[in-house]
């Protein structure tokens, strides 16, 4: 512990895993074929280090040359991160195609029959046959596994470090990295499932991760309350998801994307679809997207999430599976896309899509204004950001449903764009915070060796870390600007895209958008305010406790990560602009291509159309200048005397001084903040209706079981009782009273079996 | 106890070894893979030797002879082993009896005969209040088997003789004839009538609402073993019972009840997730939540779709070794920490890991995971129940919910939460005892059920194919003749 340099000869057992994709290629498969392996190497994986992990606990190699299972754990999602460079580099670079997807051969799973009944009489259904499996790609799919395999590779690594240095989880990460890579299974999965009900099934085995891993402190009442939470809270839309499923089989007569997204328009038997049918089913699925988005109005769980260790929160909770919901939303686009075989008439179904993130994005936005909590700061940023491509995403619909397909492609390439950037950079900023709190809980365990009320993930106990984790405040700088929108940086070039379609789509189609067009708009520049605020109190001014003086950034295997991370954060998003990300996840484009550098700047600057010009404009102002401004007024400040940091970040830390200072404490004890600070009172809502309706009514039930049903039986028992007593009586002694007794038996017994046979 | 164990192990062996040789593409008739010539017992009233099986009886057999063996592995130690052992081995003569007869008399008789050894589990190994709990059990499943038994009569009484059957009475017990028989019973109220009396000494074994307050007793009182083989099979005969005889031989009635099998299916579905949630004590709970479970069957019945049948075939399978799980599970409370009470304990995955691990495993099956057996039973009712009812299914769907919280709490108020990162809070009945993990047998046990969990839940095809031909050969040939008689549409 506390020593710096990595042990990189650990990491030799992994090589054979990460040359699983150029065997393969050498032996002549195609890159495609090779996809299903993605999930089967970490399948075979997880169990092994579960088993290992029980048999070698304790034991000296085990822990350190294997770190406890992370080694092998790493080396599967190595072997699946370099399969899935393969697949995504044969198709960006276009040595596969698709016109559209791709499918590999399924095989069933499930067979079955099913009967209908045609007006006059039943007869079996055609069209209902099976469930398959089978892989399914197109470019939001290969984007999106890239994203998954690359952030669950990455996080992995910076794990050895956060989670192998901390003593409290010793003879423990076994568990860690066992439900870590099941987790993976579940994401992969998702991102590679062909028909809804396999990507139900993934998107379940991630919840049950997420269970597992928010619980990973299971001893701490906290952190098994918060799992608890977050997965009743998703099976809520989880249910409704389920629903959803249904009714698109009956709809469909399958479940399977390239039949469904092959007319959509047709159902099953050649029927044409009932818009109001298919409005239902994908509301039902959309509750299901909420629910694991954490979308207003079952957003509680989030937040709570955080109780996990912070790999987890970086991966599951930010990264990769709060965008399940996204994705799925995303795979509505062919059912409203009237250009190609969509069905007309669900305007409504994108309005609810486009509100509901509008309202989160502002209601989050609003909350973290107030979270003293980094990791919770990230975590109300998340809901926040999510929403903003739910409203994109909305837009998106609405446009395809009104048949305005070139905007309609645009806002959703830009809402996919957005996932990717906001994914690269929230998974950095939660590594970040990791870093910080890693170091800040090291230091105060060598000051204060015996006091546990010391919190570490509060920033009134850091400032000033900017000079002791100079890779960490710069990384997380960049991150910061990613998802404030600062122009050239990562989120810029999505975000921008997703906010002047919203106000489109209010101007030119539907008056109903300005809710949410204001919202977005507001929500960038409080993003601008939250993120600055959340900086600055991490790593300006002077520190705020004798812990934040004994900082220093010294844990191996974190800082590489962190700064592959930064680098994709921070060039990542403008490379793809320039590559044509949004028209090639949008669909318009089957290829990635440069454009002109010039031509990308000035689309995003200087648009002809003076409207978009102008909300563009609005929007940088806001996200970029006054929010941060505000939030330097507040806690900016500069380092402590004498205290030097790097030049960039010295240079902002010093920046934020200028702007003067305003006294906000009047305002911070205020009703409204009060509010925000309890969650706008959400989670007390929930529980009070819980505690007020569903456990007074099942003790109820249990009782009226006990009571009345069983007491019913109970007193039959009784009466039975005193029955065969007051019976007894008939035992005369006399034989005259018995022979009568056996002839009148005798006698309803022949009657008995006469009267039933005749 | 070596030599009862050696016994079910070479029995399982032989059954397990004759799967190979059956001829699996045949069954899509719905008719018997196995039947032997009939041996008479009694040809004076008409009783034979016939057994066979089919798709619906197949893996039911299967599951009984591979979850004797682990239930005894489960209780190795019991106390009075050289009784113990046996009475599980006679146990399971009873049932492989009731699921292979195809002769409704010496069915009867296995019936009955099954709720001797169970009667004497829970007497001689059971609880403090083991005397009620088992009289109970014998009692209220006895009488309710005696109105089936008058159903059964009743149709005996019509039957149509056969040459060489009862020569006394001129009627016979076989059930492969009654079913061929057109028109069984020919007055539509009698008919009904006797649907209703086999109903309810079915329902009653199911068991389902309102007929299953003596399954909690049971279950709290009896031995682990006696729990793990009373959830995994014995309920099971209520569902197979139901599908064999009523359904089988009475379609037209079958269509006639179907709200009020709906009724049923519902009240035990959602009421018994409620009572669920309403349980402080563990092994009621996971009893209450076995009642949960089967209104699911019934419900998939009620769906008339050979989706929903096959669902319902899977269902029973899976509850049958997640039930088990859950039971052993319970048991191992028991018999560790000696109390069942949720919440008079913390943190127990401290002290006992494997035991919180397989915990885990069961409750998120019996909770509906997909990937675990469970879950398919589950989706495959949902999807047939919305194709004939529609938003009915929301009922079902929206009891997930409360399945999971009860099933969540329980496991938080048990094995997390205590607060210290060394060691949990131990009841008050430990007195002072070092809690340890459970012991090898134990854990076997569970592996093995968990594994089976697993494995059945990735690859529901190895025994869903059969159940699905089954349903739909079941269908076709007799329901949809039914369903045009009753003149039946969703």
């Amino acid at each position: 512990m506390g020593e710096s340099t990595n042990e990189w000869n650990l990491l030799a057992p992994i090589i054979p895993f990460v040359l699983v994709a150029p065997l393969l290629y050498a032996q002549g498969w195609e890159s495609v074929e090779a996809a299903f392996l993605i999930v089967v190497i970490p399948l075979l994986t997880f169990p092994a280090i579960l088993v290992a992990g029980q048999i070698y606990n304790g034991n000296e190699t085990w822990k350190n040359r294997f770190k406890e299972g992370g080694i092998f754990g790493l080396g599967a999602l190595a072997s699946s991160l370099s399969i899935s460079l393969w697949i995504v580099y044969d198709y960006v670079a276009g040595s596969s195609h698709f016109e559209m997807h791709s499918v590999v051969e399924p095989f069933s799973w499930l067979t079955f029959d099913v009967i209908h009944y045609d007006g006059s009489q039943w007869d079996v259904s055609s069209g209902f046959a099976d469930i398959g499996v089978g892989v399914w790609l197109d470019p939001v799919s290969l984007m999106l596994l890239f994203v998954a395999t690359f952030l669950c590779f990455l996080i992995c690594w910076f794990s050895l470090g956060y989670m192998n240095t901390d003593p409290i989880n010793e003879d423990s990460n076994h568990r860690f990295y066992g439900e870590f890579v099941l987790f993976a299974i579940g994401m992969f999965g998702m991102v590679l499932a062909d028909n809804f009900l396999w990507l139900f099934i993934f998107w379940e085995i991630m919840g049950l991760c997420s269970y597992l891993l928010i619980g990973f402190y299971y001893w701490k009442d906290s952190a098994a309350a918060a799992a608890k939470k977050a997965f009743l809270t998703t099976r809520v839309g989880d249910v409704f998801l389920m629903v959803g499923l249904l009714m698109l089989y009956d709809i469909y007569g399958s479940l399977e994307f390239s039949i469904i997204f092959d007319d959509p328009s047709t159902g099953v038997g050649g029927a044409l679809v009932n818009s109001t049918d298919l409005n239902w089913a994908l509301l039902m699925l959309f509750i299901g997207a909420v629910g694991k988005s954490a979308q207003f109005p079952l957003h509680v769980w989030l937040p709570d999430a955080m109780e996990g260790p912070t790999p987890v929160s970086a991966l599951i909770h930010a990264a990769t599976m709060v965008n399940a919901g996204l994705y799925l939303v995303f795979r509505m686009v062919p059912f409203v896309d009237v250009h190609v075989n969509g069905v007309a008439g669900l305007e409504d179904f994108a309005l609810v899509v486009a509100w509901i993130g509008g309202i989160t994005a502002f209601m989050a936005a609003a909350i973290a204004f107030v979270q003293n909590d980094i990791k919770k700061v990230l975590a109300y940023s998340t809901m926040s950001q999510l929403a903003y491509i739910f409203t994109g995403l909305g837009a998106g619909l609405l446009f395809l449903n009104l048949g305005e397909y070139h905007a309609g492609y645009f806002v959703i390439g830009a809402s996919m764009f957005h996932l990717f950037n906001h994914a690269m950079a929230k998974g950095m900023l939660f590594m970040a915070s990791g870093s910080v709190i890693h170091e800040v809980h090291h230091a105060h365990h060598h000051l204060h060796h015996d006091d546990h009320d010391f919190d570490p993930q509060d920033m009134r106990n850091m400032g000033g870390l900017a000079s002791k984790m100079p890779i960490t405040s710069i990384a997380m700088m960049f991150g910061s600007m990613s998802i404030i929108g600062i122009p050239l940086i990562g989120g810029f070039w999505s975000k921008e895209g997703i906010i002047a379609e919203t106000w489109l789509a209010y101007l030119h189609k539907e008056p109903l958008m300005l809710g949410p067009a204001i919202l977005v708009l507001a929500t960038a520049g409080m993003t601008g305010f939250y993120m600055t605020r959340m900086w600055l109190m991490t790593f300006a001014g002077p520190p705020k406790s004798d812990v934040a003086e004994h900082v220093h950034e010294g844990t191996p295997w974190i800082k590489e990560p962190l700064i592959i991370l930064t680098v994709v954060t921070a060039l990542g998003g403008f490379l793809l602009a320039l590559l044509g990300a949004v028209d090639y996840l949008g669909g318009e484009k089957d290829h990635l291509a440069m454009h002109g550098v010039v031509d990308t700047l000035k689309h995003a600057f200087l648009p002809d159309d003076n409207e978009l010009r102008a909300i563009g404009w609005s929007t940088i102002l806001l996200a970029a200048i006054i929010g941060p401004i505000m939030a330097s007024r507040v806690h900016g400040g500069k380092l402590a005397e004498g205290v030097k940091a790097n030049p960039i970040v010295g240079w902002l830390v010093n920046l934020s001084s200028k702007f003067g200072s305003q006294d906000v404490s009047e305002m911070a004890n205020s009703q409204l903040a009060e509010a925000l600070q309890r969650r706008l009172y959400f989670d007390d809502l929930y529980e009070w209706i819980v505690a007020n309706t569903a456990i007074p009514f099942a003790s109820f039930s249990a009782w009226f079981d006990k009571n009345i049903i069983d007491g019913v039986i109970k007193q039959i028992e009784s009466n039975s009782v005193s029955g065969s007593v007051s019976v007894r009586g008939i035992t005369t002694g006399s034989t005259r009273d018995y022979i009568l007794m056996a002839a009148v038996g005798m006698l309803s017994i022949f009657a008995l079996i006469w009267g039933v046979s005749a | 106890m070596g030599i009862a164990m050696a016994v079910a192990v070479i029995a399982t062996m032989l059954f397990l070894g004759q799967i190979g040789n059956i001829d699996w593409t045949n069954i899509t008739q719905g008719g018997y893979v196995l039947q032997n010539e009939a041996v008479e017992l009694i040809p004076s009233i008409g009783v034979s030797w016939k057994v066979g099986a089919d798709a619906l009886s197949f893996p039911m057999i299967w599951l009984t002879a591979v979850l004797i063996p682990i239930s005894m592995l489960v209780e190795w130690d019991a106390k009075r082993g050289h009784l113990f052992h046996p009475l599980l081995l006679v146990m399971e003569g009873a049932l492989l009896g009731v699921f292979v007869v195809l002769d409704l008399f010496v069915f009867y008789v296995f019936w009955e005969l099954t709720l001797i050894p169970m009667f004497l589990l829970i007497l001689m190994w059971g609880g403090d209040d083991r005397r009620y709990a088992s009289m109970k059990f014998f009692i209220y499943t006895f009488a309710a088997s005696v109105i089936m038994l008058v159903g059964i009569l009743v149709m005996y009484f019509h039957t149509d003789p056969i040459s060489g059957m009862g020569s006394l009475t001129g009627h016979h017990f076989d059930l492969v004839a009654m079913t061929a028989q057109e028109n069984l019973i020919p007055s539509e109220g009698l008919r009904h009538l006797v649907w209703l009396m086999l109903l309810i000494g079915f329902a009653t074994k199911m068991p389902s609402v309102p007929v299953h307050t003596w399954l909690p007793d049971a279950h709290v009182q009896a031995p682990t073993a006696g729990s793990m083989l009373l959830a995994g099979v014995m309920l099971k005969m209520g569902a197979y019972g139901f599908l064999r005889v009523a359904v089988t031989v009475f379609p037209e009635s079958t269509i006639e009840f179907i709200p009020l099998l709906i009724v049923l299916g519902m009240a035990s579905l959602v009421y018994g997730a409620w009572v669920c949630m309403g349980q402080t004590n563990l092994k009621r709970m996971v009893a209450y939540s076995s009642v949960s479970h089967m209104g699911l069957i019934f419900l998939g019945i009620a769906t008339m779709q050979p989706l929903g049948i096959a669902g319902a075939l899977f269902m029973m399978f899976a509850h049958g070794i997640i039930s088990p799980l859950l039971f052993a599970v319970a048991g191992a409370f028991k018999h560790h920490y000696h109390t069942l009470e949720i919440g008079s304990m913390r943190g127990i995955a401290h002290h006992s890991p494997w035991l919180a691990a397989h915990m885990m495993l069961g409750w998120m099956a019996s909770l509906g995971l997909p990937l675990l057996a469970g879950f398919v039973a589950e989706v495959a009712i949902m999807i047939a129940f919305w194709m004939t009812y529609g938003w009915l299914v929301l009922l079902p769907a929206l009891t997930l919910i409360i399945t999971a919280v009860y099933y969540l709490s329980s496991m938080q108020r048990t094995i997390f939460e205590s607060n210290d990162p060394e060691k949990g809070i131990l009841p008050d009945t430990m007195h002072g005892e070092e809690p340890r993990d459970i012991t090898w047998h134990e854990n076997a046990g569970m592996l093995i059920l968990g594994a089976m969990t697993v494995l059945f839940g990735i690859m529901p095809f190895i025994f869903w194919d059969m159940m699905s031909d089954w349903s739909s050969g079941f269908t076709f040939e007799t329901l949809i003749d039914a369903m045009h008689s009753q003149g039946w549409k969703p």
